[in-house]
């Protein structure tokens, strides 16, 4: 290993609160299979970090000793245009990524917030999405191949980079949301899709979140196909946006229909400038990414009309100034504000979490203060624990990798 | 033929009890019927074959297969193409024939909850009333079952845009080595933990048995548009795939079919096709413009690629005998040869030419014919080598091509599968895509799941090549007691 790689750790290197002895940025895939190899045998806890955009997700390590960031591991490996592919390590920027794929008129149709920081690895360790999941889908669904290094060094790959591949088990898909505790993530193989040609984007606010289920549902009714879907909360209700993109006469067709449903239903959406569609993504970004406490809502998208409403409101009701990013499609949404009293959010959360169970959904602390974290558990109940455990221990036998990070202390 | 006499009167009277009399076959006549799935050529008897009608019946016929020592296959329609559910010596074939309801029709939150023998097709027939459809199509679609999709993460001719069985799943539940029942996914998107769902879809029946499924479905697209192109050779037919995708169309499905698919189309659906060198059958859809827009824009791609004549379908009718001359091909080339071996190998689409010429080549060196009818858009060959088996040293000839196609394709970047699984019949070539440390990677996490190596042993995994090439846990795994 080169020195010029290894440095002490400091307070900023800190996961949850817990500050490393070291850190270390490999320059080479190699470089860290070899370093993990040894660390894991000497008996070293290591944690991996990409842009370090996703750190408050999961409980703080029980055990840590070096930081690996994957910051030396920035390349393009390849870029197929003809074939839509592309393969990069797993440092790479997702923003960097995009401009040189654009070069080709292509992208990878991954939009969560901070690209500049937020690393390949990164999204897919951490299963982090924006809207565009929508059409596209998450990580889940887009990337084709992965290489990983085990705790013990050994460097697997799986998939591949071709977008039909059914060789093999699915080691991409079993890496993605893992956080790091099965491996780690040192290249992707993602499938891209092309530029769209024209993006427009409608809005319409002051909606009930029955409206929004309503419109939803009229516009699959009525065959839109949008690549986006977006509510924030403002005041007691909710700003709606809708994207449509494809070909021009494509998109004018689609928003000529949705205005005229949304006139029918007396809530008519109006086309966005530019400017103005890119504030409300700021927006967006900034719930998701800003107030201090987060929460990550999962139910069946037709229950937020019900319980998984209850659920927002039990957490919302217990931060300050929250705001509410609802993906109403996915049947996903993102609760954020300040910490109003400590002593309520835990009820809460738990709360809500029962409201949750009962329809087949979750909450998940997506970034908690770090004072409020003991006796905080940020993931909730994990179905199918005992198979989890049973992974975690197989790949990883020692638990040196992120121990205690991840759902029941795994 | 293995004349196994199967299980004792005793235990099959067991089976039995849990599964009811009538369901429970260990007749030799009846087990003959499970001896192959859709890859004829390898062949071996069950001892047992069992219809179980619940989760519960499964989660007992696994317990009592364990207390036995008997492997477990599961099956569906017996459709695979790579021996998937191909019996493994001394084991209990549990078939899915009697699980086959539709349990739940959500479309509120636009899914279904089935039981894993329902035929893939039966779902879209249920929901087409309400305008909805399941998206992955397999040519197979009317046989096979839910639970054997998702065991492949099977695809089809439309999964270009809206992706394969991997997308469509949300949840499944799974009977594991030890008769437990555990719930994967659901209704409800990223349930925290590991996404273990992304690993039991394509596992090829080896993580447990599968006995319930909870899929997306979708509305049905406002427009389709469909046109089918003819070509002087697959050169150009290949060209003008890859100027369509380079345009930002992204079709709903471009098939390809080269002279002799096309040949063998004609003579059994009676399409009126012309004898040219290669065709494309391609189909757009979405909203009624877009769909208009993007297939005028394909039209004058493929036309500017050498395009000998395009033709569209004047009604749905005309449509659908396009769409069944393409999807009957493999039967169809049942009529040109006694015998054929089908592949299903990927390649990176901008190759589609250099290897169908590679393939000519070595398809006239080894002095056979191949037929080429395939999913173009992503790539992903099916090479029909045709051989008579009653000619000595054809099917060996046969069989060697086609090994030697797939490993073209792993040559080019690509895979030795694109849909149809590993299974039993291409796990020796798994050693020409990964290294040791990938696949024993792979055998780590099946034991996970399966640390007994319960359900469908030797398929998808090759044994190491020897001693010391590959690491000792493969072996040592299968002892170990379940964490
Ligand atoms: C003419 C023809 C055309 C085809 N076209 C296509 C195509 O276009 N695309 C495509 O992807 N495939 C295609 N296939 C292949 C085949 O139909 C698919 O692989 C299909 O998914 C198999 O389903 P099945 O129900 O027949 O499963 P089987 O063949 O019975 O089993 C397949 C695998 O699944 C396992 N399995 C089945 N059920 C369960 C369960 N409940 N729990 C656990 N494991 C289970 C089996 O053990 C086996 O490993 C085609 C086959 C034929 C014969």
């Amino acid at each position: 290993m080169r020195a010029a790689g290894l440095r002490p750790g400091a307070p900023n290197d800190a996961i949850a609160g817990v500050v490393p002895r070291q850190v270390f940025t490999p320059s080479s895939v190699e470089e860290a299979a070899r370093f993990l190899g040894e660390a894991t045998r000497a008996g070293r806890a290591v944690a991996f970090v990409g842009g370090g955009t996703e750190l408050g997700l999961g409980a703080p390590p029980r055990d840590l000793d070096t930081v690996l960031r994957t910051a030396g591991l920035d390349r393009i490996l390849e870029h197929s245009p003809a074939d839509q592919i592309v393969v990069v390590e797993a440092g790479l920027p997702l923003a960097a990524l995009s401009r040189a794929l654009a070069a080709h008129g292509q992208r990878l149709a991954l939009d969560p917030p901070l690209p500049e920081r937020a690393t390949a690895g990164g999204v897919l360790a951490a299963n982090t999405f924006g809207p565009l999941r929508t059409r596209y889908g998450g990580p889940r669904d887009l990337v084709i191949g992965v290489t990983m290094v085990r705790a013990d060094g050994t460097v697997a790959k799986g998939g591949g980079k071709v977008v039909k591949n059914v060789a093999g088990f699915d080691l991409p898909r079993m890496l993605v949301g893992s956080l790091g505790t099965l491996g780690l993530v040192a290249r992707v193989a993602f499938r891209l899709h092309p530029i769209p040609e024209v993006v427009e984007t409608l809005r319409v606010g002051g909606l009930s979140g029955e409206q929004v289920l309503a419109l939803v549902r009229a516009l699959r009714e009525r065959q839109l196909e949008p690549s986006s879907v977006t509510a924030l909360s403002s005041g007691s209700g909710w700003e709606l946006a809708v994207v449509f993109e494809g070909f021009s006469a494509g998109v004018a067709q689609q928003r000529d229909r949705l205005v005229e449903i949304s006139r029918g239903a007396g809530t008519p959406f109006d086309l966005l400038p530019a400017g103005d569609a890119s504030a409300f993504r700021v927006r967006h970004d900034r719930i998701r990414t800003g107030p201090p406490v987060r929460l990550k809502v999962s139910a069946p998208p037709a229950s937020f009309a019900g319980g998984a409403r209850e659920a927002v409101s039990r957490l919302t009701a217990a931060l300050g100034g929250a705001d509410v990013v609802w993906y109403p499609t996915l049947g996903l949404a993102f609760a954020a504000g300040e910490v109003a009293e400590p002593a309520r959010l835990r009820p809460a959360i738990d709360e809500a979490r029962a409201d949750l169970s009962r329809i087949g959904g979750s909450a998940v602390v997506v970034s908690v203060p770090d004072a409020l974290r003991p006796g905080l558990d940020p993931w909730g109940e994990a179905k199918a624990f005992g198979l989890m455990q049973a992974l975690k221990q197989r790949l990883d036998p020692g638990a040196r990798l992120a121990p205690g990070r991840f759902v029941g202390g795994l | 033929m293995d004349p196994s006499p199967g299980v004792d009167k005793d235990l099959a009277a067991r089976f039995a009890a849990i599964v009811g009399e009538r369901h429970c076959l260990s007749g030799l006549a009846q087990r003959m019927t499970y001896e192959s799935d859709g890859l004829m050529s390898l062949r071996e008897l069950p001892d047992l074959v069992v219809l179980p009608a619940s989760t519960d019946e499964v989660v007992r016929v696994v317990r009592l297969a364990r207390e036995a020592g008997m492997p477990v296959v599961g099956r569906g329609a017996g459709s695979g193409l790579s021996g998937g559910s191909l019996p493994v010596p001394g084991c209990v074939v549990v078939g899915m024939a009697r699980m086959k309801r539709i349990l739940e029709v959500d479309l509120e939150n636009a899914l279904v909850r089935v039981e894993p023998g329902v035929t893939n097709l039966e779902i879209s027939r249920r929901l087409a009333p309400a305008g909805y459809y399941y998206a992955p199509d397999p040519s197979s679609q009317s046989v096979c079952t839910i639970g054997g999709n998702v065991s492949e993460n099977s695809g089809g001719a439309h999964c270009l845009k809206y992706g394969f069985t991997a997308h469509h799943v949300l949840g499944v539940r799974l009977v594991r080595f030890d008769g437990s029942a555990v719930d994967v996914g659901g209704p409800a998107l990223d349930a925290p933990g590991y996404d273990l769902l992304g690993l039991i879809v394509g596992s090829e029946g080896m993580l447990g048995i599968v006995t319930e499924v909870v899929l997306k479905v979708l509305r049905k697209p406002e427009a389709t548009r469909t046109f089918f192109a003819t070509f002087p050779s697959t050169d150009e037919a290949g060209a003008a795939v890859s100027a369509i995708i380079a345009s930002g169309v992204v079709p709903a499905a471009i098939e390809m079919m080269d002279r002799l698919a096309i040949e063998a189309a004609k003579k059994a659906t009676g399409v009126d096709w012309p004898d040219v060198g290669a065709a494309l059958l391609m189909d757009v859809d979405g909203p009624v413009a877009e769909a208009e827009h993007t297939s005028r824009n394909a039209i004058g791609l493929a036309t500017a690629a050498g395009a000998l004549e395009v033709r569209v379908p004047h009604d749905e009718a005309e449509r659908q005998l396009m769409w069944k001359g393409r999807k009957s091909a493999f039967a169809a080339v049942g009529r040109i040869s006694p015998n054929y071996v089908v592949q299903d190998g990927v390649i990176p689409r901008s190759e589609i030419a250099r290897v169908l010429r590679e393939i000519d080549r070595l398809t006239r060196e080894a002095g056979l014919r191949v037929a080429n009818v395939f999913h173009a858009g992503d790539g992903n060959l099916h090479p029909l080598v045709l051989y008579d088996a009653r000619i000595p040293g054809q099917e060996k000839r046969a069989e060697e091509l086609s090994g030697e196609i797939l490993r073209m394709c792993v040559r080019f970047g690509g895979s030795i599968t694109g849909e149809h699984g590993v299974g039993a019949e291409k796990s020796a070539y798994m050693n020409d895509m990964f290294s040791p440390g990938d696949l024993e990677t792979m055998d780590v996490v099946r034991s996970a799941f399966d640390p007994e190596r319960r359900f469908n042993p030797g398929k998808v995994i090759p044994k190491p090549r020897m001693c010391g090439e590959a690491s000792g846990r493969l072996s040592g795994d299968a002892r170990e007691p379940a964490p």
